[in-house]
């Protein structure tokens, strides 16, 4: 199934885009789109040590935009925000 | 009574006359002008700019989730909450963040000022990039952000 990643802060540093697409098993829950993440990390920036951590800090947010935990499950064609570790005021 | 909004800084800028208009009230005698801007240094690095990010949607939430956690913690009666953030890039000096309130005495102002920027902190999903002199810049490390 498809997921369209929304980047915010830290995380539009990952793509030129504003997003990035994933394609994930059905079913796939924010663990496994975590996990897909961590790889596109390793393939596209040489297992950049400080993009892994920010991925594995970050909170994720639904289409409904509520912040969802490693165990929400994905639909097909949701959008999905990346929440890096904040920092506003 | 709550009004917030996020400011795009490619349209205007945040500016106290707004939160004046709105937290003014012949029921409180207290007001409170938090006013956060852009400072010159940071770890050594002169700064000369900086860009805001948002998830404008979950800002509003967070905001609205606070002042509601603010009346079931304090229960001020009467109390006003001005909240205003910028998205995009400011310069040195420009403000970020104005949270103007006011309520019936000085020491609840105070109180209720100092736990929106602490709150906001912890719960708002903002992101902050430095901009610095040398031309480099640097997204700001943060918090993983908390959720009630």
């Amino acid at each position: 199934m498809i997921i369209k990643l929304e980047l915010y802060g830290v995380s539009r540093d990952f793509s030129k885009e504003n997003f990035i697409i994933f394609n994930l098993e059905e079913k796939s829950t924010i663990k496994e789109l975590r996990v897909a993440i961590i790889n596109f990390i390793v393939e596209n920036f040489k297992n950049n040590e400080s993009y892994k951590k920010i991925v594995n800090s970050s909170a994720f947010c639904s289409d409904k935009d509520e912040i969802v935990n490693d165990n929400y499950k994905i639909s097909n064609n949701e959008k999905v925000g990346i929440i890096p570790p904040i920092g506003g005021g | 009574m709550l009004n917030t909004r996020i400011v795009d800084s490619n349209k205007e800028k945040i500016e106290l006359i707004r939160a004046e208009k709105f937290i003014t009230s012949s029921k409180c005698g207290a007001s409170i002008y938090f006013v956060g801007t852009v400072r010159d240094s940071n770890n050594n690095k002169k700064v000369i700019s900086m860009t805001y990010d948002s998830h404008d949607t979950l800002v509003i939430k967070s905001f609205k989730e606070i002042y509601k956690s603010s009346i079931k913690k304090f229960n001020f009666g009467n109390s006003v909450v001005f909240i205003e953030h910028i998205k995009g890039k400011i310069k040195l000096g420009e403000i970020s963040i104005l949270i103007a309130v006011a309520c019936k005495h000085r020491e609840q102002a105070y109180e209720l000022s100092r736990f929106f920027i602490e709150e906001i902190k912890k719960k708002t999903p903002i992101w902050k990039k430095e901009h610095y002199e040398d031309g480099d810049s640097e997204w700001l490390v943060g918090i993983p952000i908390q959720k009630d």
